[in-house]
């Protein structure tokens, strides 16, 4: 059933696929988590062998697997959506029913070598599928109303699920995520309008009814870290001023006084960026933000150039999977938006935001490796 | 360069062979693109506004719980300008153990110095930085540096100092090792102090201070007592003069003093006064109804009130003049003054003396007395004799210098700078006020309180005797003895409070352990201290407050030792 010869392409052997990689942006990738790998030498007072060595080793890893997925043809990925979408589902349900059955709140799955959380891997699912599914139905498909109710389905099911963890943050992000989507989609302008106003009109009774208490508390604090400076506002609050005392160029390496003598609680994961920017100052943060910004813009010009619906969407709905990371993290810990756990990918510690982050690039760098093939509409195995 | 030439190529072309389909979704791409970079956009303004301006308001809420340390701590001086806190900077050692090649002999070195055990669990791990020692002495970091090892460094640390040790230790206060307040004057001002800056000035005196100290301890000593407290305030200002707590403690180590040293009971705890009270009932009743000294009261029998009796400590048995009541300190007639007066007369005047509420005064902790809820009639009465209500010894001190104030209330205050509240309230007419200094004064020259009297100084005072509430009842051998100065009595300056905690009688006292035996004696000996240090001359020429009063009095009735009393 695979037959790469079918269309005599020469970027079609894996060799010319290897030479077409978009080498430029791979070398962002590798350089942005070598600057997490220093963070974390750092974040652990100076020492390899805490978290910098396992950050290497996982990286390297799962590089390799980003390389393999940029190599596989993306109809195999356009195939697969569907299927990974019940794989992500089924893998959130068990999360949730051993959640129910007397597991704790547990949001992951041990793999031994690494926990995985199916709620990352479902933000990528869900963007796959709205993509192949308004591949599917064309622009005109997505003008009617009809066809938004499994685009519903695709978001709102895992959006539940997630929601009931309890974890408002991804939930969001999912949500977010396949909106972006949609609205590249061409699903028409006016209910987008229609939809910020009613948010609007929820956000505050949502706030009061549908928030739990620790989250209520977040916002809280978010508005006003001063309100709590030593108990829910702490983590903003120090990390406010540890970035503030890095100044222009920061205290210098290994020379962060506040991160370092642990004012900072979790500076190893989603505290990483405050401990960089204390000891690297604005011109280290804007270097790490630049990076990202740089392969967001590769990102950009590979959705411009595709060549169909789903290439486009698939690319621009990683992209924006991708920035929401990184905003969100960044937000949360310079105190513009509420602290809501999103790890920075591929700098902050830990396995499943870097399995996320380089499936994300590995199938955007797939869209682009292969964006000269067509892609049959509703086409499966 | 290329890219962008070739992305511009390409919407050209789209947009003018592919039609409609491809247009909507560009510009849609456009837009998203946008949304996303501007959102970009102002994660870095917010990163240089955090990193490159000093917004003044944000950082200030966080500077108080986390760089204090850069900040040098104001001092802390008496009303003289003696230093009572300070803030000093010592060296603290600490190793980086990767640099450190023979671990166990560096750590016999160090431990053969300083004063600390089990060095080598320190320096033998992971890790490139590990505290030593924090807050060397001179001669420690010297002896450490002279060894020479690689590996150990030093950083300057600040450190807070109590030039007076103990004796101000419950008014100061102290500090956490990163040097914010947590008790008193350094927890009061704590945000003041931790600005740096000029000292702050407190009230106190310390020659004063150190005078009520000696006294109340050597009082404290030969009672046996538990606990002593005690204070004097400028009658007119308002300003503490001297504070006391005993048991004091070390405000350098305050971690390690125990708990009830750590009590600050002239601010914080809370007590039955006794008869102290009968002042303030006294007063009220000749405000409300009017009554001059010649009003009688029948002391003969015990008074009951529904199911509870009020007795007399030594009953006269007779019936009493006003100024009888006051000086023998007759339960039975202030409860007949507090039954006069009534539950509401009785519960505002509390109020308007402060007692019922926590004071507005410029130190941290004060508690709101325990006042009988609800306030039947039996506590109107017990209340004229200072039980069913608990104050601290500030409440007692600031009522009696309402009263002293010819009847104006001033509010207390510990530091120069403390925010007054300029109105001070009228709550006593001055010819009542006036009235009860003589009965003050009558007290000390006919009355329990003779040795608190200090030649050519006119003082007055009251004194108290309460039964600590135990279980199931007050309990007869568990007393708080007080007594309550005020001089000079024809023009007031100070009140001088005094209270022992559990005194026993001894020898000397004939088995007494009342405020006229214990406390009395420490208010006398600490006017005639601090009148000599503040140079107060004696007048001999003062008016006789008390003139014409000894008609009042019952002859015969000589006081005896045993009658130095409640």
């Amino acid at each position: 059933m695979i037959n790469f010869s079918s269309t005599a392409s020469s970027n079609l052997t894996i060799w010319g696929k290897v030479k077409s990689l978009p080498y430029i942006l791979i070398l962002l990738i590798i350089t942005v988590a070598g600057l997490g790998g220093i963070a974390l030498y750092s974040a652990a007072g100076g020492e390899f062998y805490h978290w910098a060595d396992k950050h290497f080793l996982r990286f390297s890893f799962l590089f390799t697997g980003m390389i393999i997925i940029a190599v596989i043809h993306l109809k195999y990925w356009y195939w697969l959506s569907y299927p990974l979408w019940l794989v992500g589902f089924t893998l959130l349900l068990i999360v949730e029913l051993m959640g129910q059955v007397g597991m704790g709140a547990q949001r992951w799955i041990n793999l031994g070598f690494m926990n995985l959380q199916p709620s990352e891997l479902m933000k990528i699912a869900v963007i796959m599928s709205l993509a192949r599914y308004y591949h599917d139905i064309g622009i005109r498909g997505a003008r009617k109303y009809k066809n938004l109710m499994w685009p519903a389905i695709i978001m709102g099911l895992p959006m539940a699920l997630v929601m009931l963890q309890p974890d408002l943050g991804t939930a969001l992000m999912i949500g977010m995520g396949g909106i972006s989507v949609l609205f590249l989609a061409g699903v028409p302008a006016r209910l987008f309008i229609v939809g910020i106003i009613a948010l609007s009109a929820i956000i505050p009774l949502s706030y009061q009814y549908v928030l739990k208490d620790y989250q209520r508390a977040r916002v809280d604090t978010f508005l006003d870290p001063s309100r709590d400076p030593m108990g829910a506002g702490y983590h903003v609050t120090q990390s406010k001023i540890a970035i503030g005392s890095g100044g222009v160029n920061g205290k210098g390496f290994l020379e962060g006084t506040q991160s370092r003598l642990n004012f900072l609680p979790e500076k190893h994961t989603d505290f990483i960026f405050t401990l960089w920017t204390e000891e690297h100052g604005f011109t280290g943060g804007l270097f790490i933000i630049g990076l990202y910004i740089a392969t967001f813009v590769f990102g950009f010009i590979y959705a411009f150039q595709a060549k169909h619906v789903f290439s486009r969407l698939l690319i621009l709905g990683l992209c924006i999977n991708l920035s929401l990371y990184v905003m969100i993290n960044t937000g949360m810990v310079m105190g513009v938006l509420p602290v809501v756990g999103v790890p920075l990918p591929l700098v902050s510690y830990g396995g499943s935001a870097m399995l996320a982050a380089l499936i994300c690039y590995g199938l955007i760098i797939s869209a682009r490796v292969h964006h000269g093939q067509p892609i049959p509409k509703g086409e499966d195995f | 360069m290329s890219l962008l030439n070739r992305w511009n190529k390409n919407i050209a072309t789209l947009i003018s062979t592919r039609g409609e389909a491809l247009y909507v979704g560009r510009t849609r791409l456009r837009i998203v693109q946008s949304i996303c970079l501007l959102l970009f956009a102002l994660v870095l303004i917010r990163l240089g506004d955090l990193t490159l301006m000093q917004t003044p308001n944000e950082p200030n809420i966080d500077r108080k719980h986390a760089s204090v340390q850069s900040m040098e701590r104001a001092d802390i001086v008496d009303r003289n300008g003696v230093l009572l806190a300070t803030t000093l900077q010592v060296s603290s050692l600490y190793a980086d153990p990767t640099l450190i090649e023979n671990k166990a002999f560096v750590a016999n070195q160090l431990e053969a110095i300083l004063d600390v055990d089990n060095l080598i669990s320190k320096i033998d791990r992971k890790g490139r930085f590990v505290w030593i020692k924090r807050g060397l002495t001179p001669s420690e970091h010297f002896k450490v540096n002279a060894l020479g090892i690689p590996g150990l460094a030093f950083r300057t640390e600040t450190r807070r100092f109590y030039p007076q040790g103990n004796l101000s230790s419950h008014v100061v206060g102290y500090t956490s090792v990163d040097s914010r307040g947590l008790a008193g004057m350094e927890l009061e001002y704590d945000d003041r102090l931790a600005q740096g800056g000029e000292a702050l000035s407190l009230n106190m005196d310390v020659r004063v201070q150190h005078a009520l100290v000696k006294s109340l301890r050597l009082q404290m000593d030969n009672f046996n007592a538990l606990a002593a407290m005690g204070g004097v305030v400028d009658i007119q200002t308002g300003e503490v003069v001297a504070a006391v707590s005993l048991p004091d403690f070390d405000p350098h180590h305050a971690g390690k003093a125990d708990k009830s040293a750590l009590r600050n009971r002239f601010a914080q705890g809370v007590y039955e006064m006794g008869s102290t009270f009968k002042l303030f009932s006294t007063a009220n009743y000749i405000e409300k109804t009017g009554k001059s000294f010649s009003k009688t009261f029948d002391a003969r029998e015990p008074l009951k009130e529904g199911r509870f009796t009020i007795n007399d400590y030594h009953a006269e048995k007779r019936i009493l003049t006003l100024p009888e009541v006051f000086i023998h300190s007759s339960n039975i007639g202030s409860a007949l003054m507090g039954r006069a007066i009534g539950s509401e007369n009785m519960q505002k005047f509390y109020t308007d003396l402060g007692f019922m509420d926590k004071m507005d005064v410029d130190f941290p902790g004060n508690p709101k007395p325990l006042t009988p809820s609800p306030w039947r009639d039996v506590n109107t009465l017990t209340a004229s004799y200072g039980h069913g209500i608990a104050v601290t010894p500030l409440h007692v001190l600031q009522a009696a210098a309402t009263i002293a104030n010819n009847g104006v209330r001033p509010t207390l205050s510990f530091a120069k700078d403390a925010q007054h509240d300029p109105i001070q309230s009228r709550v006593l007419s001055a010819s009542t006020a006036y009235k009860m200094r003589q009965l003050l004064r009558l007290n000390v020259t006919d009355g329990s309180g003779k040795q608190a009297d200090v030649p050519g100084y006119m003082v007055g005072g009251k004194t108290g005797t309460s039964e600590k509430a135990g279980k199931g009842g007050y309990d007869k051998d568990r007393l708080l003895s007080s007594f309550l100065g005020v001089f000079p009595v024809d023009n007031p300056r100070y009140a001088v409070l005094a209270v022992l905690d559990e005194p026993k009688g001894n020898k000397k006292s004939h088995g007494y352990a009342t405020g006229g035996w214990t406390a009395a004696p420490v208010v006398g000996d600490v006017i005639s201290d601090m009148t000599r240090v503040l140079g107060m001359m004696p007048n001999p020429k003062a008016p006789n407050l008390t003139a014409g009063l000894s008609r009042y009095l019952k002859k015969e009735n000589t006081i005896t030792p045993a009658s130095y009393q409640r």
